[in-house]
């Protein structure tokens, strides 16, 4: 399976849409990082936990896309008419379908990484500000149950029908629009801005409420169930 | 290898009907040539054949286990070509092929894909991206990975569809050198392709089997069946299927099937193509 994943990688990684992508997800985030990030969220710095989430949730969206970009490369109808080849084969559909998943999941995260590093770097130029540590938690909370979400949800659908996945890719933008719970302020951005005004203190430190962090747990879990229940029906989409 | 094909019926979930209580014994070493007019029902028995569908009724069996329950061990020892596929565009033709292997799983890739890769005359374009490859090109690609392993069953399904007529001749004769110790199961509707190299015959039409046998007892039972005839001579032409018309410098030389050949029509040696069409002439009468 090592070799498929290499293959799956290089499929979906050494190509033109990847590098448009990356290109599209940097541009937009030193746009974010330079009009919204740089002025700080809720009274607290620009490099605190919560202006960097705000960057995050503002990023999500593009994350979003990019994660069901790279499922179309598995679902679309011309990687259908591949799936009867590889139907053929003696291959175990579990395995291989968590190895595309993997090369799926690479792409995501070096998109999410090349975020990462442009925040990262943006910190340390104008600031001088290189305490990374303190943002991994936001970023883990916010960042991997929504793909993890966004990988296990896409895959069922566009294995049911492949252009699903493009109307998927509007749900961040449903998400904004819509008045969501308090729990699910994540998806629109908004727990960032309005929670730490609630704590009553200037330039809290971060939090998040148990709600909250449920709520993710639960987006992961139902992600990570959906891409298993996924890979043992499917094999070739 | 040994399948069974016991009572098989199919019908998909709009309720077409493609396949009608189909008994068949396929047995090592065989080329069988599937015939039948486009909608017959062959690509669907190649489908149950592979696993890719589940008959509505009846059983196939691979060497006595029902294929329901061995659908890996076969699917281990099976090369196919279906009649539509996809390839990875974005991999040149060594490494889908390097791609296949692995999901064969298959040992010693490098002379595995070397020995398909000449079988199916694509050296030139071996580091070629599929996608810069032509129609032709890539149904080679298609038949090259069937090929991979040396499979003991393989099912080929149109596979001289988009080849030029040298290379059509090529793989008939790889097919034929291919089934010498195994089982080939060759689905097509060009008579052509199965006439020289099939030993045995399977005609299909409207989901059931019309003939299994010989090529030469399909056209044996052909005989006084075919014949050729003016066409100034034609009075009568109801139940004459013309199967060539040729323009001579004496007028229009016609040749056809008829259950019953009319007086005027001299009777000729069939050929598979005669024998072919007046099954079917028969079937649409029945």
């Amino acid at each position: 399976m090592c070799k498929i994943f290499r293959y799956e990688c290089k499929r979906l990684l050494w190509n033109k849409f990847f590098v448009g992508l990356l290109l599209v997800v940097l541009f937009y985030g030193w746009q974010v990082l330079n009009s919204v990030t740089i002025l700080g969220v809720s009274h607290t710095a620009p490099f605190s936990p919560w202006s960097f989430g705000d960057y995050l949730s503002r990023m999500s969206p593009l994350l979003w896309i990019g994660a069901l970009l790279f499922l179309t490369f598995f679902t679309s109808p011309k990687a259908r008419r591949t799936a009867v080849l590889i139907d053929a084969t003696q291959v175990v559909p579990r395995k291989y379908v968590l190895t595309r998943c993997a090369a799926a999941l690479v792409g995501t995260g070096l998109l999410t990484l090349a975020c990462l590093v442009e925040a990262a770097v943006f910190y340390g130029w104008y600031f001088g500000w290189f305490d990374w540590g303190t943002l991994l938690f936001p970023a883990l909370v916010t960042l991997v149950p929504l793909l993890i979400f966004a990988l296990g949800s896409g895959w069922i659908l566009g294995s049911i029908k492949p252009w699903l996945v493009y109307s998927w890719m509007l749900i961040p933008f449903v998400c904004m629009a819509l008045p969501l719970p308090k729990t699910l302020g994540i998806w629109d951005g908004s727990f960032f801005n309005e929670y730490p005004l609630t704590l009553g203190t200037l330039d809290p430190s971060f939090t998040m409420p148990v709600t909250v962090i449920m709520m993710q747990c639960i987006l992961l879990a139902a992600g990570a169930a959906l891409l298993f229940f996924h890979s043992g029906k499917n094999r070739g989409s | 290898m040994e399948i069974r094909i016991q009572n098989v019926s199919m019908t998909y979930p709009n309720g077409k009907q493609a396949l009608k209580d189909l008994n068949l014994d396929l047995q090592t070493p065989s080329l069988i040539g599937l015939l039948g007019p486009n909608g017959a029902g062959k690509s669907t028995l190649m489908k149950l054949l592979v696993a890719a569908l589940m008959p509505t009724s009846g059983s196939i069996q691979v060497d006595g286990m029902p294929l329901a329950k061995t659908d890996r061990l076969l699917k281990a020892q099976l090369g196919y070509l279906p009649q539509d596929f996809g390839l990875f565009d974005e991999l040149t033709v060594v490494q889908f092929l390097d791609y296949m292997v692995a999901l064969k799983g298959l040992r010693d890739p490098k002379t595995a894909i070397q020995e398909v890769i000449r079988a199916v005359n694509l050296e030139e374009k071996a580091k070629a991206k599929i996608r810069t490859l032509s129609g032709g090109q890539r149904q080679r690609v298609g038949i090259a990975q069937a090929l991979l392993g040396n499979p003991p069953f393989l099912i080929f399904d149109e596979p001289t569809v988009g080849l030029d007529p040298e290379e059509r001749i090529h793989f008939r004769n790889l097919f034929s050198q291919t089934a010498q110790n195994r089982l080939v199961l060759l689905s097509t509707h060009i008579i052509e392709d199965v006439q020289s190299v099939c030993d045995q015959l399977v005609v299909i039409d409207h989901g059931r089997i019309l003939f299994t046998g010989t090529p030469a007892q399909l056209i044996q039972a052909a005989v006084g069946h075919v014949g050729v005839f003016w066409e100034r001579e034609v009075t009568q032409g109801q139940g004459l299927h013309i199967t060539s018309r040729v323009n001579t410098s004496q007028g229009i030389r016609c040749r056809a099937v008829a259950d019953t050949l009319p007086a005027y029509a001299q009777p000729e040696e069939p050929s598979l193509e005669d024998a072919y069409l007046y099954l079917i002439l028969q079937e649409a009468i029945q």
